[in-house]
């Protein structure tokens, strides 16, 4: 099981990998903590929204096709809570539809699998620099 | 006496008839005064007084005579008492004035008698000729034609009324015999009488003859010819008398045309066989030669000849082609004006007329007459019957009130065929759609009892008449009132008027079972009270057949539109999901090849990022592998090698294969004289073996693994039983299923291409066999399927699952 990360005054962004894919979650887990962000672990829904509430990540990246709930069920539950946490949706589902369905479901952002390393890192980077600037003002 | 009579020559004056009585005083005289001088005897003087008496009674009359003779005996006295006084001497003188007195008595008788006769031979022969006037100023008075013929019938005499019948001159007639004059076709009844009047046989005769005029025209005459008192050279006289009798003749003749016409109507011919004897009558009676019936065609408004006749004599052809040929607007012409006026109308001479446009060819066909008349129908001209003939001649006003008269009887008698005929046609149409329809029809009484039924409907049920009558049709009757009462109609014999159709089963002659359709129909009595019933029977037992499997067949196609739906939106997800696996596995393959092209990295990081890398793409392979296998044995293109196969073997082998590297514990519980089954070895093979790696899989904490095999009804049994993680209730249905991957609970991240179980199914149906699934969570699963034996003695296997 993943550490909690220290959100508050260390300042490190935290990043819940959500995927029951291990190969996926050793991809993500790798680049993000090369980028210099802090990874947690999940490996279907439930577990997802549990880590969410426990231990605060600072945004979530969430795959959809998980045993139990998948993430899009997942996120609603967490967007109830937290409803400015930044999820942004991991999927191999990637037909045009479904990015629209999954916008439409709440999600702040799309990466279709499979993704290219510097879009991940991009992607993170992008919500990191909003959370600063948020954490700023 | 004499005078007494008067005399029939002139009377001469007085002075001649005194001079004529003076003279036989004055002869006296001079032979007195001859024997005064003489004194000559009274015998010598006697001749000469006797002389005188003869002359003056021949030459006077009787008293004259006889006053001579006196006083011629008186002279013969005188001398005889003046000379001698003596009785000798006077009687010669007296013997003589005796016999004087005497001749002269007998002299003047003679000549009176004589005159008498000559009185009356005159008086007779002036009789003769006043009866003669008398005659000839009567027979010129007559109406009748009279007159006097030989026995040959040649005239000796005629009367101008005679000349004015058979329109020739007195003189003309004078050349010509009765013979000749009589009409060809009556000349031999004519010789006949004649030749028995101058036998004597007969005194008398009496006939009515057509007799020729002088400008050719024939005349109806009733003649009647008697033998006349006196005979002439060769035989008796005739006398011969004749009346015109063509005004008789035509009222007659109009009289028996309307006759003869009313009994064609009455006749009850059909209009169309009629119609020949209507003409026909007209031309007859009232002496037309050619007659045409033009039906009246009010839709188009024209008139066309519909029937021709003409009397037996050629030449009229062409006017009866072009009549045909012609069409006539409503009053346009002769034809068009009767038409639109309905008056009869006619023209006296055809070469005078100016709107009659066939005149010419009429005329070439020597018709000269024509006269028009309108059939009438309830006020309404439904056509015209034109006539025509041969010579001149105009009609007349009560045969223009004839025409009329005949026009609205032959046009009600139009009009009555009409409908007669529609009776008919429609009847004759009844009777014939009775007979041959293919639908079943019987004729039933309003108390029930069949009355008539169709050969189709004795065809279909299989009975003959008297055994439908008595047994089927009461037993159709009871099922039509059942079947209606089901479906609240009245009834069959409560008042039906509408169609009203219920369908029964019958049995046939034949012991068939039919589907009837029975439709009712009431036929009306004039008073409106059903008088008979028509029922329709129909077998629709194919249609009743066909609609159940239309139905069923509606069914299995609702049905296969519901799989063809299912079928897209799976084609529809199974690309979502292929796509969705692949994409999965290409994750890992993409991000650690660009972690390893980016450099930078450990080597045993790349080592372990190869091994992902590997792995995810042996994923492709096998899933890739698995499709196409999938998609060959789902379009039958998957083709299997058949051999003997021992399953007991297959089984082994499969173990085998999974594993010493299993964590599992294999059993196996074999039937060792299970048969030898027909199949595809190593299909057979990779069935086993994916059940074995399913049981492993899903066996995660370890377990038993049972392999047994068994033979059953005709086929081999198989069954792998784990004791692992079973599959949830909820989804044991789907397991085979394409993509259908147990992953809840500690399933989840048991890898698999979701395709195996699919595959096994497949392979297993090819093979003829079954599979199925037993499982509860935390127990394990069971999976059992069967093939086929190769003994021909195989029955089916009673499926064992619940």
């Amino acid at each position: 099981m993943p550490e909690p990360a220290n959100q508050g005054g260390s300042g490190v962004f935290t990043v819940l990998v959500a995927d029951d894919n291990d190969v996926a979650q050793r991809l993500c887990k790798r680049v993000l903590e090369k980028a210099g962000y802090a990874v947690l672990i999940a490996a279907d829904g439930l577990e997802a929204v549990d880590v969410a509430f426990t231990q605060h990540p600072s945004m979530i990246l969430m795959d959809v096709a998980m045993p139990g709930i998948d993430g899009l069920e997942a996120m609603r539950r967490i967007k109830a809570e937290m409803p400015t946490m930044p999820i942004v949706i991991a999927s191999a589902h990637s037909m045009a539809s479904d990015r629209e369905r999954f916008l439409a479901a709440g999600a702040d952002n799309v990466l279709s699998k499979p993704f290219r390393l510097a879009d991940l890192v991009s992607i993170v980077a992008k919500l990191a620099q909003d959370q600063k600037v948020k954490d700023g003002q | 006496m004499p005078g007494a009579r008067p005399r029939t020559a002139p009377k001469p004056s007085w002075t001649l008839g005194l001079v004529r009585r003076l003279t036989p005083l004055a002869a006296v005289a001079a032979v007195f005064a001859i024997q005064a001088a003489a004194g000559a005897g009274p015998v010598l003087v006697f001749p000469l007084y006797l002389t005188v008496i003869l002359l003056t009674a021949l030459q006077l009359s009787r008293m004259e005579s006889l006053a001579t003779a006196v006083l011629s005996a008186i002279a013969i006295l005188i001398p005889s008492l003046v000379g001698g006084g003596q009785p000798g001497d006077m009687a010669p003188g007296l013997l003589l004035a005796v016999v004087l007195m005497v001749s002269a008595v007998a002299i003047t008788e003679v000549v009176r008698q004589v005159r008498e006769t000559e009185a009356e031979a005159r008086r007779k022969a002036d009789d003769v000729v006043a009866s003669e006037e008398r005659m000839r100023s009567m027979l010129e008075a007559a109406m009748v034609g009279l007159a006097l013929a030989d026995a040959d019938g040649r005239w000796t005499e005629v009367n101008d009324r005679l000349g004015m019948i058979l329109g020739r001159s007195r003189d003309e007639l004078m050349q010509l015999s009765l013979t000749d004059v009589t009409a060809e076709g009556d000349r031999s009844v004519l010789d006949g009488a004649l030749a028995l009047l101058r036998s004597g046989d007969i005194v008398r005769w009496e006939a009515e003859l057509n007799q020729l005029r002088g400008d050719g025209t024939r005349v109806p005459v009733a003649i009647a010819i008697g033998t006349a008192a006196g005979h002439v050279s060769g035989g008796p006289l005739l006398l011969v008398q004749e009346t015109d009798i063509s005004a008789r003749k035509r009222l007659d003749g109009m009289r028996d045309c309307l006759v003869s016409l009313r009994h064609v109507i009455v006749s009850g011919y059909a209009w169309e066989q009629a119609v020949p004897q209507l003409l026909g009558s007209l031309c007859a009676y009232l002496d037309w030669d050619v007659a045409q019936f033009w039906a009246a065609d009010t839709e188009r408004k024209a008139l066309h000849v519909r029937h021709y006749w003409h009397r037996e004599a050629a030449g009229y052809e062409a006017f009866r082609d072009q009549s045909r040929a012609k069409t006539i607007a409503m009053g346009v012409g002769l034809l068009g004006r009767v038409w639109q006026s309905g008056v009869v109308a006619s023209l006296e001479d055809l070469s005078a007329a100016n709107d009659y446009e066939r005149a010419d060819v009429a005329q070439a066909a020597g018709l000269k007459a024509v006269a028009v008349f309108p059939l009438v129908e309830g006020g309404v001209v439904v056509g015209v019957i034109e006539l025509l003939g041969s010579h001149v001649r105009g009609v007349l006003d009560d045969e223009v009130t004839m025409l009329s008269t005949a026009g609205v009887e032959i046009g009600q008698f139009i009009r009555r065929s009409d409908v007669a005929q529609a009776l008919r046609r429609s009847e004759a149409d009844h009777r014939a759609i009775f007979e041959r329809s293919p639908i079943g029809i019987v004729r039933i009484s309003s108390d029930g009892e069949l009355v008539e039924a169709n050969p189709a409907l004795l065809s279909m049920l299989e009975h003959d008449f008297e055994t439908m009558r008595q047994n089927a049709w009461p037993d159709l009757l009871r099922a039509y009132d059942q079947a209606a009462s089901r479906q609240r109609f009245a009834p069959l014999l409560a008042g039906i008027t509408a169609g009203h159709s219920v369908q029964v089963r019958a049995a046939t002659g034949g012991g068939k079972w039919l589907w009837l359709q029975l439709t009712a129909t009431s036929i009306p009595d004039s008073s409106g009270r059903p008088e008979h019933l028509l029922v329709m029977v129909e077998d629709v037992t194919t249609v009743r057949e066909t609609s159940d499997q239309l139905a069923e067949a509606l069914e299995s196609q609702r049905d296969a539109n519901a799989n063809l739906e299912k079928l897209d939106r799976t084609k529809t997800e199974f690309l979502s999901i292929v796509s969705h696996e692949f994409r999965t596995a290409l994750t890992g393959i993409q991000g650690f090849s660009e972690l390893i092209r980016d450099g930078g990295l450990e080597p045993d990081e790349v080592r372990a990022y190869g091994g992902y890398i590997f792995n995810d793409a042996d994923r492709i392979n096998r899933l890739i592998g698995d499709m196409l296998d999938l998609d060959r044995m789902e379009s039958g293109r998957m083709s299997m090698r058949s051999g003997d196969v021992d399953i007991n073997e297959v089984l082994s082998e499969a173990m085998a294969r999974a594993g010493t590297a299993s964590t599992v514990e294999f059993k196996s519980d074999f039937d060792p004289r299970l048969p030898i089954v027909v199949g595809d070895r190593d299909r057979l093979i990779q069935v086993v073996s994916n059940l074995v790696n399913n049981a492993i899989k899903y066996s995660p904490d370890g377990g038993t693994v049972t392999l047994s095999t068994r033979a059953e009804g005709g086929y081999a049994l198989i069954s792998v039983t784990d004791t692992g993680l079973g599959i949830p209730a909820d989804e044991i249905g789907h397991v085979f299923e394409r993509f259908r991957r147990v992953r809840s609970g500690a399933a989840q991240s048991i890898p698999g291409t979701g395709l195996g179980l699919t595959i096994v199914k497949q392979i297993v149906e090819m093979h003829g066999g079954k599979i199925w699934v037993e499982s509860a969570v935390g127990h394990g699963s069971a999976f059992h399927f069967t093939v086929p034996l190769a003994a021909e003695d195989a029955t089916p296997l009673q499926r064992r699952h619940a």
